[in-house]
């Protein structure tokens, strides 16, 4: 019989137990870059943690235990959209049971909807892969964008934490000034790399290459989120024997086998980039990120 | 969100349409425009062929349709969603419609309170609340089968909450009608209450863990002398187990334990993942003459590895151990279960599936090896990945 009231018992105890208020606010992020930019702009008002690593692929998580334990005592949340993580942060927000995170609170910031998206498909099909409906959700890779997304994300923080307004305003102004002198910088070193062809596993480079005007001839997918195939690829050196891309780009989350096969085949190096912060030893913040990548563009023989 | 932004149609710059493959740009193009106001609406399609007829199986042999499932789910205001889920399925040239889920759930509540009412599948165990097309296997371990009907969902109301611990520990409760469990008759309004505690969390980056506790009580009438339960022959008889959800067997009180652990390399599911899972299932109290020998008690373990994207491999294996009751005493059952499956799955939205069964035991008629071939396949909005 005891037993059996025993979780009855733990039920009741467990609700005395209420955690002391954190003194930061608490920003949740759906990937990385956004913590990244979340710590910059909040400087030590603001603890910011992303749910995934820059080795996962954030099309691909699931509303596991932890992360509902973090969605829960967040203050904020700051996700990508354009439907990248629809395959689990509905689920998240909803076992969250956190009122300030769901959709259309102060608490729920999307970079996606603060910019216009490239690559918006007319219509819609799954037989053509995974593609999304609003556009290519990558934005972080265009620094202009970022630096868009980093006005309203200033913007929102102030609205959330009015009392630190002036603070907010400040840190804006900071990184602002530095990245723009950075964009100066990585447009005078990458003057190089403008009209090279390159191949992509995934459509996920899109906005760094329309940046620094690079082409992407083809995609190792066959269409978006479809792993490659033996076939796809043949075609793809085919089409391009006369004509070979000077590289394949991937992220080194994703599986390399592709490419290596087209280098072992046709001797187009493969460049395995990190595709956000936390992504290789140097990429620390989102200012090392891009350095990191174009140093690695630039290796390129 | 700007719910209004969403529905205009906005210019694509012409810098950035060059890259758009195989589809020509220029000027004004119609985005696909979400509407937030629809729901979101899904269909399940899943068909199977199986080589013999099995015991306590929820599918005949030869061709036939799983469950076909078409939901719609969406928030009805900032403090609720909806969410229906209907079940078609097809048995003996009949084809009836079942609701399986049919609920609104509240959003948001303070102190990490939760609360859900309507028709929905009860949280106890670690299966049970997961749709079957989310299933790794063609069927549900035998003790699934034979406890829960395969999946016990009923028409009542869920409290749960999730408590402001370091790590995952959420606790509900449930009370249910309870008529979905054993199809018998009940006198009480309110005839299953469960209790559930769930904890979890991650470690070393790539591994995931969840553990689960749950507690039925049943106030109903037990299953009766059922005669069309204790062979596994399907199909002719309307209350049989091919198409009921009832559980053929039932007691007053039910207690699972359930243990899962996910791995991933760097916990990038995309590439491969292991997943481990197991539950043990204990049922006493089957009814008045019922001593404390009398219980059904069964459990199974699974492991699936997803080696690459597209491919994946698993076996499971179970044993259940039945009281069937005959009156004033009961006459013991086994079935020990392996199976052995490969599963493609092309994309995020479709797999194809094979399977071996292997069954032992003793007091069913149909005990025996059967091949399953299965497809599972979703149209429409995009599927969650619950843990």
């Amino acid at each position: 019989m005891n037993f059996k009231a025993m979780p009855v018992l733990l039920f009741f105890i467990s609700w005395l137990g209420v955690a002391p208020a954190a003194a930061n606010l608490e920003v949740l992020t759906c990937e990385p870059e956004w913590a990244a930019l979340a710590q910059a702009l909040g400087g030590d008002k603001v603890k910011a943690e992303s749910a995934t690593t820059a080795f996962q692929d954030p099309h691909h998580i699931e509303a596991r235990p932890s992360l509902i334990v973090k969605a829960r005592r967040a203050d904020m949340l700051f996700c990508t959209g354009a439907e990248l993580e629809v395959g689990w942060l509905p689920l998240l927000l909803q076992k969250s049971t956190n009122a300030k995170i769901q959709p259309d609170q102060s608490g729920y910031f999307l970079a996606a909807e603060q910019v216009d998206l490239i690559e918006k498909p007319v219509s819609v099909d799954r037989s053509q892969g995974d593609v999304h409906a609003d556009g290519n959700p990558h934005v972080h890779w265009d620094p202009y964008r970022l630096l868009t997304i980093a006005v309203a994300f200033r913007d929102r923080l102030q609205v959330i934490d009015p009392e630190n307004d002036d603070y907010y305003q400040r840190r804006y102004e900071a990184f602002a000034s530095r990245w723009s002198d950075a964009i100066t910088g990585w447009e005078a070193r990458a003057a190089s790399l403008q009209g090279v062809k390159v191949f992509v596993h995934h459509k996920n480079w899109s906005y760094l290459l329309d940046w620094l005007k690079v082409e992407a001839v083809g995609d190792l997918e066959p269409k978006p989120g479809i792993p490659p195939t033996g076939a796809h690829l043949s075609r793809l050196l085919n089409t391009y024997k006369h004509s070979a891309p000077m590289m394949t780009l991937i992220a080194n989350y994703q599986d390399d086998k592709g490419a290596l096969w087209l280098r072992d085949r046709a001797g187009i190096p493969v460049v395995s980039l990190p595709f956000t912060v936390g992504g290789s030893e140097t990429s620390t913040d989102l200012f090392t990120l891009y350095d990191d990548v174009l140093t690695q563009l630039l290796a390129v023989p | 969100m700007s719910s209004i932004d969403m529905t205009i149609c906005k210019p694509l710059s012409g810098q950035n349409t060059r890259w758009l493959s195989g589809v020509l740009l220029s000027g004004w193009v119609c985005c696909v425009c979400a509407n937030p106001f629809n729901p979101d609406i899904s269909l399940i399609l899943d068909g199977i062929y199986k080589t013999e007829n099995t015991a306590l199986s929820e599918y005949e042999s030869g061709f036939g349709l799983g469950h076909t499932e078409l939901s719609m789910r969406g928030a009805v205001d900032d403090q609720f969603y909806g969410s229906l889920s209907a079940v078609l399925e097809s048995h003996a040239g009949a084809t009836e419609v079942e609701l399986e889920e049919v609920y609104i759930n509240t959003i948001g509540l303070p102190a990490g309170l939760d609360i859900r009412a309507g028709r929905f599948l009860s949280q106890i165990g670690y299966l049970n609340s997961h749709h079957t097309h989310s299933d790794l296997f063609t069927e549900r371990p035998a003790v699934y089968r034979a406890l829960l009907g395969a999946h016990y969902f009923d028409d009542g109301v869920r409290m749960n909450v999730l408590l402001p611990t370091p790590f995952y520990w959420r606790m509900g409760v449930e009370a249910f009608n309870g008529r979905l469990l054993t199809g018998g008759e009940s006198t009480d309004d309110i005839g299953v209450y469960t209790l559930n505690s769930r904890w979890g969390g991650d470690f070393l980056g790539s591994n995931s863990w969840q553990l689960g506790v749950s507690w039925l009580k049943n106030w109903h009438d037990p299953v009766e002398e059922a005669e069309d339960h204790d062979d596994g022959e399907d199909g002719h008889d309307p209350d049989g187990h091919a198409h009921s959800h009832d559980a053929a067997y039932s007691g007053e009180n039910m207690f699972i334990a359930d243990a899962v652990w996910k791995w991933a390399p760097h916990g990038n599911a995309q590439l491969g993942q292991l997943i481990l899972a197991g539950e043990y299932f204990y049922v006493d109290d089957l009814n008045e003459y019922a001593t404390d020998d009398d219980f059904n008690e069964g459990w199974y373990a699974s492991v699936v590895y997803r080696f690459n994207p597209r491919w994946s491999a698993g076996v499971r294996y179970g044993n259940v151990e039945l009281k069937e009751i005959h009156g004033d005493h009961f006459h013991d059952q086994q079935l020990e279960e392996g199976n052995v499956m490969l599963a493609w799955s092309p994309s995020h939205f479709s797999t194809v599936r094979l399977q071996y069964t292997n069954q032992q035991g003793e007091g069913f008629d149909e005990l025996n090896d059967a091949i399953t071939l299965q497809y599972v396949m979703s149209l429409g909005a995009h599927g969650a990945h619950e843990f």
